[in-house]
């Protein structure tokens, strides 16, 4: 733990001496995440809700998502850019120190510039609590439950994340692979699930499990159906899922073949 | 003639990774589906008091979902900001081609086999699910291919215009982002640009952005006047001037760095 916030530190040391490219960056990340957020406001101010929810309990879910895929993508650089490991053949290097490749490839790199994007989501979800206060709707257990969510949906990311990097031991690439695995799915999970035909619910809470990270507390803790399981779940899901990722990743490192070249 | 033979190899570069792009083919379709999910959800039982219907949200989305492949989703400044960055730039600009064609020709080779192995399959896969709206006029397809050729140029120019001011920012990753998100917010990805908030919807119709995807996705749904393309025609001949007239300052610029 020493070694990984000593780690961390240096990397953040390195990012601030471009104080003001960081600054631009972090910004125009947040501006790009919250444009799909103001559209949506435009048109549930004309239509006030989609099948049922309206804008401050979408904005939740949006909130959820958009922080968890956002620290994912802080935390979980390396693993998310695994790809040059395996097309520059830097892998290699990474198996003959004396630390686990995966503790090494958490700890050498932090993308700060992904944090506006986290600001971002915690901005919408601040704003959907105040609205849904001002609507009478009991907030206290929601705001209680929040962090078993979203940390929920971190491990559940970070699952996604490591299962999509695995591949590249196969297919070296995985940039197109992390656009089906990772961002459509969260992008799909900003929004209520019962707006989804069968098919794509189905992905959601099975191969891809992104629905239960938000969907289904929130579906709970806003009165609109299920039980106490629904809180139960999120956290249970992330365990097993992260579990089953790590088991692929280790799986995937046996099958490694360096190129030799 | 170089520039397209420089277009053919990069057309047959891409053909490198068709595999992977089937693959990316899947969640673009994925992202549509998502996006007429949100409007069915929205408009479901609404419908009467909006200019769309639900079926005709849906072949909107559809449409643009294969468009943004050849006017979204262009390579980041068309990467003339790498060349900047290890100084390569320095020959390119000097080289006997013309600097904005090499280019842009590049990227046109691109945006060709995305159109046959992005936009059509992806067309296909919606055409077998949620429909996909086949014009009903004959003249609608000929004025569709020139509207859907002056978006490709419109949306080159804006990444070119991104990528060489790379040569006085060297940095534009943050430009790409601006450039990028006003294409598909103010271009109608998500919310077709006569949806949005009253002042915004007035003046987007003016911007490039509409240009680039709204009003190609327009036409061949049929729910606007051929027109339009004569606003696309100036934007793509102001376009293409100010990007010729930058890219000589970038010129000079290096000559009298001397290197």
């Amino acid at each position: 733990m020493h070694l990984y916030l000593k780690l961390l530190s240096g990397s953040l040391r390195s990012r601030m001496q471009y104080k003001m490219n960081f600054l631009i960056s972090s910004l125009s990340y947040a501006l790009i995440m919250a444009v799909d957020f103001i559209l949506l406001a435009a048109i549930l101010q004309r239509f006030d809700d989609v099948k049922g929810w309206n804008l401050y309990e979408v904005g939740l879910l949006y909130g959820i998502s958009s922080v968890a895929i956002t620290l994912y993508r802080v935390f979980g650089v390396e693993i998310h850019n695994f790809e040059r490991y395996m097309v520059e053949g830097e892998f290699d290097s990474l198996l003959i120190r004396p630390v686990s490749p995966l503790s090494l490839l958490l700890t050498k790199n932090l993308d700060l510039s992904r944090i506006g994007g986290t600001l971002q989501g915690v901005i919408i979800l601040i704003i959907s609590i105040i609205g849904l206060h001002e609507k009478s709707v009991d907030t206290f257990f929601l705001i209680l439950y929040l962090p078993v969510s979203i940390l929920s949906g971190v491990v559940i990311c970070f699952s996604l994340g490591l299962l999509t990097a695995t591949i590249a031991f196969w297919t070296q690439r995985i940039k197109d692979f992390q656009t089906f695995t990772l961002y459509a799915p969260f992008n799909a999970a900003n929004y209520p699930m019962n707006i989804y035909p069968g098919w794509l619910k189905l992905i959601f809470f099975t191969v891809i499990p992104v629905g239960f990270m938000n969907y289904t507390p929130v579906l709970f803790l806003l009165n609109k159906g299920g039980d106490l399981w629904n809180l139960l779940l999120p956290p249970a899901v992330a365990f097993v899922f992260l579990f089953i990722a790590y088991r692929f990743w280790q799986f995937g490192i046996r099958h490694y073949h360096s190129t030799g070249s | 003639m170089v520039y397209w033979i420089l277009l053919q190899k990069s057309f047959l570069r891409n053909m490198q990774y068709k595999i992977a792009h089937l693959i990316n083919n899947a969640a673009s379709a994925i992202f549509g589906f998502v996006f007429i999910a949100i409007w069915v959800g929205v408009l479901e039982g609404k419908d009467q008091n909006s200019p769309y219907n639900v079926m005709e949200m849906t072949y909107y989305i559809a449409a643009v979902q294969c468009i943004l492949w050849i006017s979204g989703f262009l390579t980041a400044g068309l990467n003339i900001q790498n060349g900047v960055r290890n100084g390569a730039i320095s020959l390119e600009l000097v080289r006997p081609t013309n600097f904005f064609l090499y280019v842009t020709s590049q990227e046109a080779g691109r945006l060709i086999y995305n159109f046959f192995f992005r936009t059509i399959p992806i067309g296909l896969v919606f055409a077998l699910t949620v429909g996909f709206y086949v014009p009903q006029k004959g003249t609608t397809y000929l004025f569709l291919c020139i509207s859907i050729f002056l978006a490709i140029i419109i949306s080159i120019n804006l990444h070119y215009l991104v990528g060489i001011s790379a040569c006085w920012t060297t940095e534009i990753d943050w430009a790409h982002f601006v450039n990028f998100t006003l294409l598909v917010a103010l271009g109608g990805q998500f919310v077709p640009i006569d949806f949005l908030p009253a002042p915004l919807s007035t003046l987007t119709q003016y911007l490039p952005f509409a240009g680039a995807i709204y009003y190609p996705v327009m036409i061949l749904l049929e729910k606007i006047s051929y027109d339009v393309i004569l606003l696309q025609l100036l934007w793509a001949v102001v376009l293409t001037l100010f990007n010729l007239w930058l890219t000589e300052k970038a010129r000079q610029k290096l000559e009298i760095q001397g290197g």
